[in-house]
């Protein structure tokens, strides 16, 4: 137990150098970048002595070793400071509130249509395998890989938006102000979302399924004389649900910032969105918050992602 | 069978859920709701864009903040439905003298908090534009301002250090930000959050604000208009695509947005359940070139590429028909400056744009130079269809380069650039068109054109008071433009807002008004 | 465990025969090389060649999928669009493979400081957000297709590294690495003979997988209009357009999509019934 400790420890110390050398290359190579935040905020028209006193008030003029000693003094303390140009001025710890909210619930509820579809479609093409039901599944789970999942949004939303009229065409409430509504809201780009991921899973889970269901030790319990059924879920499902959790996990960096666009058909306020938009608008204490909690979250998942994977295999070393 | 017969049962309950959120009307914001707002509501969405950082007039630049700041604020003068300017927050107004306007303000005006308007409020509103350390955006816009007199609490003259033409215009509820703001709460609450939590004599207030995400504002009980505002409340959702937009209204999640995109305008026009309202807006969109670096530093180059493409074709290709060709900087809303005839050297001749590129410097070089623009939209499509056109006539190469607007415009502005594409929306005085561009010291000259004759004739439009005289000198001056091909206008895109039916009383005019309309709407 | 190479061959083409999902694959791959490569050169028009008397038409004998916003015919910038996004997205991803599963693969077997450091390095990439990282690569280093390829193969590196990390960890233990080991065969070797074999399913998943989803990043950088520069043709371009004019011109986005959806389809399935056939473990039950 106390080795467990030790190395989650050990992983969080690691994931916070991560955090640390992520957050000054992403400093650098924003700073590096062409493009001026007074002209976000002051139009493409600003006159030169506004930019001038725009750029001495939010400091942008020192030195960036200062800048970014100033921000991270900040960061410790628990302060993202203020936002320049998305949303001048807002405390960046508001925004984050706001949207953090709304993209773990939306993620969360793509991934459980994704778990929910691809158990089932994964688990019946490896148990049927070649024959009509495997067939099936697997053409309709390399459909999912194969369809752009923005095209996928516009088909939904004129099929089921604009047509019948069963979901809104467009925006979703954050689940802060009312569950059952972004659960309603959510329902369309959270299928636009979970449809790729559900394709992938299943597909995965199939492989797995079989690799699994191909080992010695599997032959072995046979001979033992085990039911197929134990064999099944004490053999070949715990030992195929390593490669499947693994890849659930590699999905939460997609639901962070790879929906952007899905985002923007439906008018969701994610994270993912808050990050583009501020490096386009040179928003950098803002792209500097989001890039902290976009390192956080996924380090933090790939750590439990780890100790599920051990948890589900034994002779794994931690 | 039964897998799926579930999922209609749950989706039926969820839809049970959000239609009887909807009618409780509870915290469920405006998407909530299916189809139908609750009455006495106005959902009036804010399309392409989604960033307001600002609701302070005096600091506010980015048209969606105007589009709001209009509702909350009053100018001392407005646009009437003719484009005359007309008393606002005044009740008359009279020149006194070459360089002094008299203002006679209305009595009984009330703030949102509940203070009353008054001459010393002017006099704030201004003198704050002009103080180097508030850096407003809008500074250029009163700078001609030598002092503010209040004569009486309710009559006030503003003294300019010369006569200044464009003031007026400058006064009133536009993209000016001169909208007037109350002293008292100002001071009382710093600029910053006078910005997030605005108080104006506008027919509606601030009640919430949601970064990127919505604003909603309710009525002014004590607006100074009998009758006005009919809408107890508006929410402004921000959607930042202009096809959502479109997308929300058809599916009845708004009822009026700000933009349409071009191209839909056909379809949408044919479409029963919407009105769709048009015109030629106050702008222009023009390619700009770097005079100082090849190969625009040629005259004859640079007819050639004026003469080598069609403006009516960009009109047709780039807006799919939504605007008309511009041969001049000057809009047509502004109709006393602007000329309607088509200029020699901007009309499409190919044959002279070869004779004109014979008698150029680089007559014998294959020019391959790259033209700067950003976005998707039409500032891609200008480009594009600008560069076929020439490249075609002259056997050029213009290539189109594409950035971040923000990279181009720092690049613009530090003339890091050969070619590329410049516009604006909403400016309501032809020197704002003219001679910010073209004066040598025109702020915003970033292209390296100098011409003293143009710079007379820009100061002395500036100053004087007489339209019809006043609109002679810029035509004067767009001619010579024209003929140098100092910049190579191409149109004036037309404005649009979309609505359902049932919204009545929307006035649309040039500058692409939005928020001064909702004390004006009534819900059919 | 492995076979000499000739009957492995042998065997996958009468597997290949004999699986009816890899035949459809191979046959819609074959049918999209076809239409991609000498096909495209034999429409009527070119890319961009623009028609601004027949804007965004709907489609007809003339043009099968209708004319784009710039009149252009969309069927042939499909075709030749298919070209670059297919170059784009398979450079991109290949590179990151190569890359990424050596670095992953060592970094397993080798364990301490490189682990430590591959691993980190891996982290970090990997905990942008795909998009995200795509997004900042293109504000740095500015617009254009080299810098798509660079971006996926940023985003496509990280996670086969992982991949192949944590495949690595999963096989280094059984007997026959251990076998090889004890026999004082060379790393590479061990890695490349014994090891790469027995990981390489979930890694031409992985690979399959990531050139559609290539194919879809770089759509989206296009959405964005960072991606692939006009006029040049590519499936994101060319969608990125359709999704402007979506309204007037459905059929730009709709046949456009529907044809990667096809052409993505026939890729994958392919891909699928290879990756049944190398798998080593698997051939062998298929033998059986």
């Amino acid at each position: 137990m106390s080795r467990t400790a030790l190395y989650i420890a050990g992983r969080l110390a690691g994931a916070a150098a991560t955090i640390l050398v992520g957050a000054l290359l992403v400093f650098v190579v924003m700073k590096a970048a062409p493009g001026d935040p007074a002209l976000s905020v002051l139009g493409e028209n600003a006159r030169p002595e506004a930019v001038a006193a725009f750029r001495h008030k939010y400091h942008l003029d020192e030195p960036l070793v200062g800048q970014f000693l100033y921000w991270l003094g900040g960061l410790l303390r628990g302060d993202f400071g203020r936002s320049l140009t998305i949303a001048g001025g807002i405390p960046i710890s508001e925004l984050v509130a706001a949207r953090l909210p709304i993209t773990a619930f939306v993620g969360l509820y793509a991934i459980a249509i994704a778990v929910a579809v691809s158990l089932t479609m994964g688990t019946i093409a490896a148990l049927y395998r070649g024959r009509a039901a495997d067939t099936v599944a697997t053409s309709v789970a390399v459909l999912g890989i194969s369809m752009p999942d923005f095209w996928l949004s516009y088909v939904l939303v004129f099929a089921f938006a604009l047509g019948w009229r069963l979901f809104p065409a467009y925006g979703f409430t954050s689940p802060v102000d009312s569950v059952s509504a972004a659960l309603y809201s959510g329902f369309l780009p959270a299928v636009a979302i979970a449809a790729p991921m559900a394709a992938v899973f299943a597909r995965m889970l199939r492989t797995s399924l079989l690799e699994a269901a191909a080992k010695e030790y599997v032959v072995v319990a046979r001979s033992f004389g085990f039911t197929p059924r134990f064999v099944f879920r004490n053999y070949i499902f715990r030992n195929a649900l390593i490669p499947y959790v693994t890849v659930i996990g590699l999905q939460v960096r997609y639901l962070l910032g790879g929906v952007v666009v899905i985002e923007r058909i439906f008018g969701i306020q994610g994270l993912g969105s808050l990050a583009v938009d501020a490096a386009f608008a040179r928003d950098y204490p803002t792209v500097q918050a989001c890039t902290v909690i976009f390192l956080g979250v996924v380090l933090t998942v790939n750590v439990v992602v780890d100790l599920a994977c051990a948890a589900l295999d034994p002779r794994r070393s931690l | 069978m039964t897998k799926s017969q579930g999922k209609g049962i749950n989706r039926r309950t969820v839809l049970a859920t959000g239609a009887g959120m909807a009618a409780a009307g509870a915290a469920a914001p405006w998407l909530a709701r299916p189809a139908q707002a609750a009455a006495g509501t106005l959902r009036a969405g804010i399309t392409g864009y989604n960033v307001i950082n600002t609701l302070d007039p005096g600091k506010h630049s980015l048209i969606p903040e105007a589009y709001v700041v209009w509702a909350l604020f009053n100018g001392l003068v407005k646009f009437n439905g003719k484009m005359e300017v007309v008393p606002d927050l005044a009740e008359s107004f009279t020149a006194a003298g070459g360089n002094t306007l008299q203002f006679k303000l209305r009595k009984g005006v009330k703030f949102h908090d509940g203070s009353e308007f008054t001459a010393d409020d002017v006099k704030f509103t201004i003198e704050r534009l002009l103080d180097e350390k508030f850096a407003s955006a809008n500074k250029g816009k009163v700078s001609e301002v030598q002092n503010v007199k209040i004569v009486d609490p309710h009559t006030v003259e503003i003294v300019t250090k010369q006569p200044f033409a464009p003031l007026l215009a400058f006064l009133t509820n536009t993209r000016t930000g001169t909208q007037i703001v109350p002293r008292k709460a100002v001071t009382a609450m710093g600029n910053d959050a006078f910005g997030k939590a605005p108080i104006g004599t506008g027919a509606y207030k601030l009640k919430s604000w949601k970064a990127n995400e919505s604003l909603i504002l309710e009525a002014h009980d004590g607006y100074f208009v009998a009758g006005q505002p009919s809408m107890a409340t508006v929410e402004i959702p921000l959607i930042a695509e202009e096809s959502s937009g479109v997308t929300a209204l058809k599916g009845g999640q708004i009822d009026l947005t700000s933009t349409a995109p071009f191209a839909d305008i056909p379809t949408l026009e044919q479409d029963k359940t919407l009105k769709v309202l048009k015109q030629p807006g106050m702008n222009c969109r023009f390619v700009s070139m770097n005079l100082r670096k090849p190969p625009f530093d040629d005259v004859n180059f640079r007819r050639a590429v004026s003469l080598a493409f069609d403006r009516n074709a960009m009109v047709k290709v780039v807006l799919f028909g939504e605007g008309v060709a511009s041969h001049g900087l000057i809009p047509p809303s502004l109709a006393w400056a602007y000329e309607a005839k088509a200029r020699e050297m901007s009309t499409f001749n190919p044959e002279r744009a070869k004779a004109e590129l014979a008698k150029s410097k680089y007559a014998k070089e294959k020019i391959s130079v790259p033209i700067l623009t950003w976005g998707s939209s039409w500032w891609k499509r200008i480009v594009e269809v600008w560069a076929l056109q020439v490249n075609q006539v002259l056997g050029t190469n213009f290539t189109v380069e594409v950035n971040e607007a923000n990279t181009v415009y720092q690049r613009q502005r530090s003339g890091d650039f050969n070619g590329s594409v410049w516009g604006w929306l909403g400016p309501v005085d032809p020197d704002e068109y003219v001679g910010e561009i073209l004066h040598t010291k025109g702020w915003r000259n970033f292209y390296g054109y100098s011409n003293p004759k143009m710079d007379e004739l820009a100061e002395k439009a500036r100053a004087e008071l007489d339209l019809a005289k006043r609109g002679a000198l810029y035509k004067q001056a767009e001619d010579i433009a024209i003929d140098e091909a100092a910049v190579l206008p191409c149109f004036c895109s037309n404005i649009h807002n979309l609505m359902t039916t049932k919204v009545q009383g929307f006035t649309q005019l040039p500058y692409s008004n939005f928020g001064d309309q909702f004390a004006f709407i009534k819900m059919g | 465990m492995t076979g000499t190479s000739r009957s492995r061959y042998g065997h996958v083409l009468r597997s290949l025969t004999g699986s009816t999902t890899a035949l459809i694959g191979a046959g819609i791959s074959l049918l999209v090389l076809v239409a991609i490569l000498p096909g495209a050169a034999l429409m009527p028009y070119g890319p961009n060649e623009a028609d601004f008397f027949n804007l965004l038409s709907p489609p007809s004998l003339a043009h099968p999928f209708g004319t784009d916003s710039f009149g252009r015919d969309v069927l042939t910038r499909v075709l030749y669009g298919a070209r670059v996004s297919l170059v784009v997205s398979g450079a991109g991803v290949l590179q990151a493979a190569l890359l990424g599963t050596a670095a992953g693969m060592t970094a397993a077997y080798k364990g301490g400081y490189a682990d430590m450091l591959l691993m980190r390095t891996a982290d970090l990439l990997f905990a942008f957000p795909a998009f995200v990282l795509a997004l900042f690569l293109m504000v740095v280093l500015g617009f254009g297709t080299v810098n798509v390829v660079l971006a996926i193969a940023l985003i496509y590196f990280p996670i086969f590294a992982r991949l192949a990390r944590n495949m690595t960890m999963l096989v280094r233990e059984e007997p026959y690495v251990q076998a090889a080991r004890l026999m004082a065969q060379s790393t590479p070797r061990i890695l490349g003979r014994e090891i790469l074999p027995n990981i390489a399913a979930p890694l031409i998943v992985q690979a399959t997988i990531g050139v559609a989803f290539g194919i879809i990043i770089e759509a989206g950088l296009s959405f964005l209009g960072v991606g692939v520069q006009p006029p040049t043709p590519s499936l994101g371009v060319i969608m990125a357009d359709g999704r402007e004019y979506f309204q007037r011109g459905p059929w730009v986005l709709t046949l456009t999509g529907l044809a990667i959806s096809i052409a993505l389809l026939g890729l994958n399935l392919f891909g699928d019934g290879l990756r049944d056939l190398m798998d080593p473990r698997l051939r062998q039950r298929v033998e059986q």
